[in-house]
């Protein structure tokens, strides 16, 4: 029996990683990067979901969906997390612990992605470590629900 | 063996000692085991300082090229205005992660802003004692042991 289950979400455009913008976003696809996710949760012991869509609500139907059956969410909002207020307002909605990653630096990038409207509501942010920031945000998530038993 | 260098910046001498909600409840010294722990795990090694005065990081970041693989960067307050802080990451030629304790992005707006995140390979912030660790670990990703 897993110990936590863990929701990972991707937005827009992430469908598209390994064909496109290789230089920035690195070459592994997004079924490779979920396959890294997946044996990383195996080897914590927790169990995690895979979601990607290119649509908003989608996505906030997603996270809607996750109260009360799931107990962290991973998400990468892609450039949603620059102007979404709602997807915002979904984190912030559903209370459950929610770990921001980014697969490239977004402050080496344009100004536009320099500001995420989803970071306040979130725990917290990782960016700039390719997929591996996938993993590291797994890590620190598990991290958050271990001390939230302590308590 | 690679050989890391973790920076702390003004007033986190003072952690577990001041405002509790925002900074947890480790203090700098249990940072720095967690750190040295994580170390052996990973068949690194560390070396964990503190300064409160801008100069002395800088002095010090200046000696890293040849001697550290990589630096882990708490740059405290620093983060959001010294741009000679900025100027010293690039003399480092190694990767340098920022970290921060706190979600700077849920505090005042002038937390909003680092001027050093754009030097650095990325930022881990929100984490506790636990962002040092994963900054760590981002770092044997990236240069390996």
């Amino acid at each position: 029996m897993e110990r936590y289950k863990i929701a990972v979400m991707h937005g827009p455009n992430l469908n598209m990683l390994g064909k496109r913008e290789i230089g920035i976003y690195g070459g592994n696809t997004l079924e490779q990067i979920n396959s890294q996710i997946e044996q990383e949760a195996i080897r914590l012991g927790v169990s995690a979901g895979f979601f990607q869509s290119n649509l908003e609500g989608a996505i906030i139907d997603h996270i809607h969906g996750c109260a009360g059956k799931i107990d962290g969410i991973l998400i990468n909002a892609g450039a949603f997390t620059h102007y979404s207020i709602a997807l915002r307002d979904a984190i912030a909605a559903v209370k459950l612990p929610t770990v921001e990653v980014h697969i490239s630096n977004i402050f080496k990038r344009e100004s536009f992605r320099h500001f995420s409207i989803i970071a306040p509501v979130c725990r917290g942010q990782i960016c700039g470590f390719g997929s591996y920031s996938y993993i590291l945000g797994l890590r620190a998530l598990i991290g958050i629900l271990e001390s939230q038993e302590m308590e | 063996m690679n050989r890391f260098l973790v920076i702390s910046g003004p007033n986190l001498n003072l952690l577990g000692t001041r405002k509790v909600s925002i900074y947890k409840e480790s203090t700098l010294e249990e940072i720095h085991m967690r750190l040295r722990q994580k170390a052996a795990e990973l068949g690194v090694e560390v070396d964990c300082e503190q300064y409160n005065s801008e100069g002395a990081i800088i002095d010090r970041m200046q000696q890293v090229p040849g001697n550290y693989a990589g630096v882990i960067l708490n740059a405290g307050a620093l983060a959001h205005y010294s741009y000679a802080l900025r100027s010293a990451i690039g003399t480092m030629l190694v990767p340098c992660v920022e970290v921060f304790i706190s979600n700077v992005h849920a505090r005042e707006e002038f937390r909003h802003t680092s001027v050093i995140a754009d030097v650095c390979v990325g930022t881990i912030a929100g984490f506790g004692a636990n962002s040092y660790v994963l900054a760590l670990e981002a770092l044997v990703y990236l240069v390996g042991r």
